[in-house]
């Protein structure tokens, strides 16, 4: 589903140079749940960014679903973000400014041929999906945590994307929540056979998962 | 879509309330400055009351010797010899009326001083000009021929020279120690349109100025009526041609020029522009420059203002583009974003300039001016919201729009 | 201290840029502002040089013509021996059509010495007329009686002219030669110097100027009579004077004007451009200083962290408002210098006809307005940032 090979990453500033990955090559097949954890600073969120086509990395080959990356312009990478992929984010990142439902309606606007309606659907069924149907007119403000995070989700899914990035999903919430988000993206892994890689702090989370994968400074070291 | 957009816009508007006030106090009070303006040339250019056939006739105001070794020149208003004999001449016209500058008098009455502006006319000024008689007729050819003492006069006149009295038809005021019948009242006309403006209106071979003095120049103007506004063009060749051939009757002059232009030429030029130049283009550039000018110092507050409103946005941005918005659609997003705002404010605007215009009316800055909002000046006033909006929208919208999606998730 | 200022906003200097632009083309419309008000002050404390208070002036269009220069000497003289009799008439003076307040130009030029003198106002008015207007006489006569039988031409110049071509020396007794630079001792005698008259208004400055006496071909043109009358004069008598000279000349076009009535006309017509640009002025810099105030204020909230961690080192609430203050000072320091560079090109390059020291005076008063505003406009936001709690500022990082 995923193929990386040999990623570097490297943040220049003008008197220093600072490697943030240094030559990964990691395969993820189609339906698996993998896990990345390693220290702050270890370059696993670089890594995702530049799984999820946020960042370019300085060399090496991304090759998702069998297409190339490399070489997309803004408008094709924006269309196969989100055509593909869905993201989840530490922070939630929802827009505070819309109601949920709108949050969620999200990334099907950037999509041509579907109705206002089509739309609404969609987002319906993502939210009762993740089991905020009632909570359709609430602003993101008026939510707490552990339920922003599951407007985060399934404004993610309601794309029907084949892989899913989170980036420390229960890294802001206390493990009771975490649990719920967790259960929520087991659920979507095994019955939608949504391929997902997640970063996180947490073990126990990661002990969930089918692989896990240990960074350090850079590197790959399990 | 659209409706999604207006949805943030309003939400972003709602949530920074200052920055709001700050935005809409900029761009309502630069249109309504800008609508004023544009209120003001509309009634300067646009026909108004008494110069209603003003898309139908063409100004002669002025006529211009040179010597064109040494560069004098002489412009002036043209006689009524030169007018009647020349312009009169014209084939094309349908109609021609030839009236004077107008002179200033003192008239006392019950120990008060009332300021007369006279104009003397020809009968044609009172077909060619469209007054409203409130009371009584204009002067006719024969009365004018016998050279009758008569006047028409405005309102305004009638209640400074005559107070509250009812009917003044057949009642004598007397100016330049020269008692005149009233023959008619006629509403007051504005200053503005200043061709045919005056306070007290005399038949023109009552000039104590000699009328049939053959000199070139001489405190007349001249209005000429074409059939249809496409015949202006026709005319303005015929009366061209002509002009080449008028003798200039002076040793020192070698060259004469006068035009006959429309209302808006006619005043540009003897504005800006001379015998040769219609002064147009000039007047074009300094209008334009003026404005822009004057746009320069709200579009930059706008631009700053609106960066820093986007930047707070970032994570927005971010997530946008994470879910498969490309550069150019948030680019597109946030000019309609500045778009409706400055829509906003153009609302506002136009409700200013409505109190505004209602208050230059209600001081009376200039005699009989009244200013009015109509679609025009709205149109003008909408397109300004458009150009404003887009100016201070692209710059900041191509800042956001080449943030990296990563650091506009981080940023917050 | 300061490297460390210049530090931060090289740093942002994209974000900086635009409000440098920003307090730039605000300074440039201050100077362009406080020009014309600074110019305007000083013209208005310049001193009127005559009295106008109950001085009238008959406009005559279409005057009476005569054949020979004499018979319209001797007519106006008459004109003139009638009017005297009018018992509330004071004084009457015959004068050129550019009477004061009038907006109406005649100019000249002479030489002497060599030196060539344009552009100086030239009038022609009689031997009353530093009576009616109460001129001030600084050196020599007026003209009088023993004019008539000179063989020169005399001439009376205002101060302004004398010291531009003399200096402190005396100006009494000189001859100035043509603009075409033809010599001869008959021609422009000066035979007096009067204070300078401002005639174009409060708010206009005075002219070079100088009075030539009236001669028998000035009578063939005679268009405006000047009349002092006394304080008790009212519209019954000025409809008196007016039947009295229209009597006189049945051909004229007459209208009699009052001078308090002009001055006020012509202050109204050199104000109203002035009040409008004020106006626009103040919109634009309310619109400015809110703009200023709103980037700042939402700067600081933005770099909260910082400010946090510059608590938390140890830097105390005082040294952190100051910093902020200090920092748009710099901003507004940089656009200055500038703004400044672009201002003084006007007096260097002598566009618009003002003074270098109205310019000097123009730039000093809009750097202090600009630093003022941008002072004003930074310290709430400069409060705010003092009121930073060092633990929740990092805490939210």
């Amino acid at each position: 589903m995923i193929s990386l090979q040999n990623i570097k990453k490297v943040y220049r500033t003008d008197t220093v140079e600072t490697i943030a990955i240094n030559g990964i090559s990691l395969d993820i097949a189609k339906g698996e749940f993998l896990s990345i954890m390693g220290p702050s600073g270890c370059g696993k969120s670089s890594l995702l960014n530049i799984m999820g086509l946020l960042d370019a990395p300085s060399s090496g080959q991304i090759v998702i679903s069998g297409s190339q990356t490399n070489n997309l312009n803004d408008k094709s990478l924006a269309a196969f973000r989100n055509q593909k992929l869905g993201f989840i984010f530490q922070s939630y990142h929802l827009i505070n400014d819309l109601q949920v439902i709108d949050n969620v309606e999200l990334p099907l606007l950037y999509r041509n041929n579907i109705s206002a309606k089509e739309r609404r659907e969609l987002a319906t069924e993502a939210l009762t999906k993740v089991g905020l149907s009632n909570r359709m007119k609430h602003l993101p403000t008026q939510l707490s945590g552990g339920q922003r995070q599951r407007v985060a989700i399934a404004r993610a899914i309601v794309g029907r994307p084949e892989i899913i990035l989170a980036d420390e999903p229960t890294g802001n919430l206390d493990s009771a929540m975490g649990n719920e988000i967790m259960d929520i993206l087991m659920n979507l892994n095994q019955q939608d056979g949504t391929t997902i890689v997640m970063v996180t702090h947490d073990e126990h989370m990661a002990n969930k998962t089918h692989r896990l994968v240990r960074l350090f400074d850079g590197s790959q070291v399990q | 879509m659209l409706k999604n957009y207006f949805k943030i816009a309003i939400a972003v508007l709602k949530r920074r309330k200052f920055f709001t006030f700050i935005s809409l106090f900029g761009i309502s009070f630069t249109l309504t400055i800008l609508m004023v303006l544009t209120a003001f040339m509309d009634d300067v250019i646009n026909p108004t009351y008494p110069d209603l056939k003003r898309d139908r006739s063409l100004y002669i105001g002025h006529v211009e010797l040179r010597n064109s070794k040494e560069g004098w020149m002489n412009r002036s208003s043209p006689s009524f010899y030169f007018l009647n004999h020349y312009a009169g001449s014209l084939k094309t016209p349908v109609n021609m009326t030839i009236f004077s500058t107008n002179t200033a008098a003192s008239a006392y009455v019950n120990n008060k001083k009332v300021v007369l502006d006279m104009k003397y006319t020809d009968a044609a000024f009172w077909e060619v000009a469209d007054f409203d008689f409130t009371e009584g007729k204009p002067y006719d050819k024969s009365q004018i021929d016998g050279s009758q003492p008569l006047t028409v006069i405005t309102e305004k006149t009638k209640a400074d020279y005559f107070g509250g009295e009812q009917n003044v038809v057949g009642k004598y005021i007397e100016a330049d120690n020269i008692r005149y019948r009233v023959i008619g009242v006629v509403k007051n006309p504005s200053v503005t349109s200043n061709t045919y403006y005056a306070s007290l209106y005399l038949p023109y071979t009552l000039s104590k100025f000699n009328y049939k003095n053959t000199d070139i120049m001489g405190g007349s103007n001249a209005v000429l009526l074409a059939k249809t506004p496409v015949d202006r063009e026709k005319i303005r060749k015929e009366y061209a041609q002509l002009v080449t051939k008028i003798p200039t009757g002076s040793k020192e002059m070698d060259q004469l020029f006068s035009h006959a232009d429309t209302y808006f030429g006619d005043k540009v030029r003897g504005l800006m522009g001379s015998g040769t130049e219609t002064g147009q283009r000039r007047f074009l550039l300094m209008m334009s420059l003026a404005i822009g000018l004057f746009l320069l110092l709200p579009t930059i507050n706008l631009v700053n203002i609106n960066i820093t409103r986007i930047m707070e946005r970032s994570s927005e941005i971010g997530v946008r583009k994470a879910f498969g918005a490309s550069s150019k659609t948030l680019v597109y997003q946030f000019i309609v974003e500045n778009l409706i705002l400055t829509l906003i404010g153009g609302l506002l605007g136009v409700l200013f300039s409505a109190l505004a215009l209602n208050f230059i009316n209600q001081s009376d800055i200039l005699e009989g001016l009244h200013l009015s909002l109509n679609f025009t000046i709205l149109f003008y006033g909408f397109i300004a919201c458009l150009v404003f909006g887009i100016l201070s929208g692209v710059y900041p919208a191509w800042r956001m729009s080449k943030l990296a999606i990563v650091t506009a998730l981080k940023a917050q | 201290m300061f490297k460390h200022l210049f530090k931060l906003i090289w740093n942002k200097k994209k974000q900086n840029a635009l409000l440098i632009t920003e307090m730039l083309v605000s300074f440039m419309v201050m100077f362009a502002v406080f020009s014309m008000a600074v110019n305007v002050y000083r013209n208005y404390k310049i001193p009127m040089g005559f009295e106008y208070e109950n001085v009238w002036v008959i406009n005559l269009a279409n005057s009476p013509k005569f054949k020979t220069a004499d018979s319209s000497v001797t007519y106006y003289r008459n004109v003139r021996n009638t009017l005297m009799s009018m018992p509330q008439v004071m004084e009457v003076s015959y004068s050129s059509s550019n009477t004061p307040f009038t907006g109406s130009f005649m100019s000249t030029g002479y030489k002497y010495k060599g030196k060539q003198f344009n552009n100086i106002s030239y009038y022609q008015v009689d031997n009353y007329y530093k009576k009616a207007f109460n001129l001030q006489l600084l050196e020599g006569r007026w003209f009088n009686k023993e004019d008539d039988a000179a063989a020169y031409r005399p001439v009376v110049i205002n101060q302004s002219f004398k010291q531009e071509i003399f200096g402190n020396d005396a100006a009494v007794g000189k001859n100035l030669d043509d603009y075409d630079g033809k010599t001869d001792q008959k021609r422009n005698k000066i035979v007096g110097v009067v204070a300078d008259l401002k005639d174009h208004g409060d708010f206009k400055p005075t002219d070079r100027g100088i009075y030539s006496r009236a001669d028998s071909g000035f009578y063939k043109w005679m268009s405006r009579i000047i009349v002092k009358v006394a304080p008790s004069a009212d519209a019954a008598f000025e409809g008196r004077l007016y039947k009295t000279t229209a009597g006189m000349m049945k051909q004229a076009v007459i209208d009699i004007e009052h001078f308090t009535k002009k001055r006020d006309a012509m202050n109204k017509e050199n104000l109203t451009p002035i009040i409008i640009t004020t106006i626009l002025a103040a919109f634009l810099i309310i619109n400015v200083a809110l703009g200023l105030f709103g980037v700042l204020w939402y700067n600081i909230n933005k770099r909260r962290g910082e400010i946090g961690l510059r608590r938390a080192v140890g830097a105390s609430g005082n040294s952190v408002s100051w910093q902020i203050v200090a920092e748009s000072m710099v901003l507004a320091t940089l656009s200055l210098i500038l703004g400044v560079f672009f201002a003084v090109q006007f007096p260097l390059l002598n566009l618009f006809d003002l003074s270098t020291g109205v310019y000097v005076n123009a730039i000093v008063l809009s750097v202090i307005f600009i630093y003022l505003l941008v002072f004003i406009c930074s310290l709430y936001p400069g409060k705010q940032a003092a009121a930073i709690y060092p633990a929740v500022a990092l805490h939210e990082e």
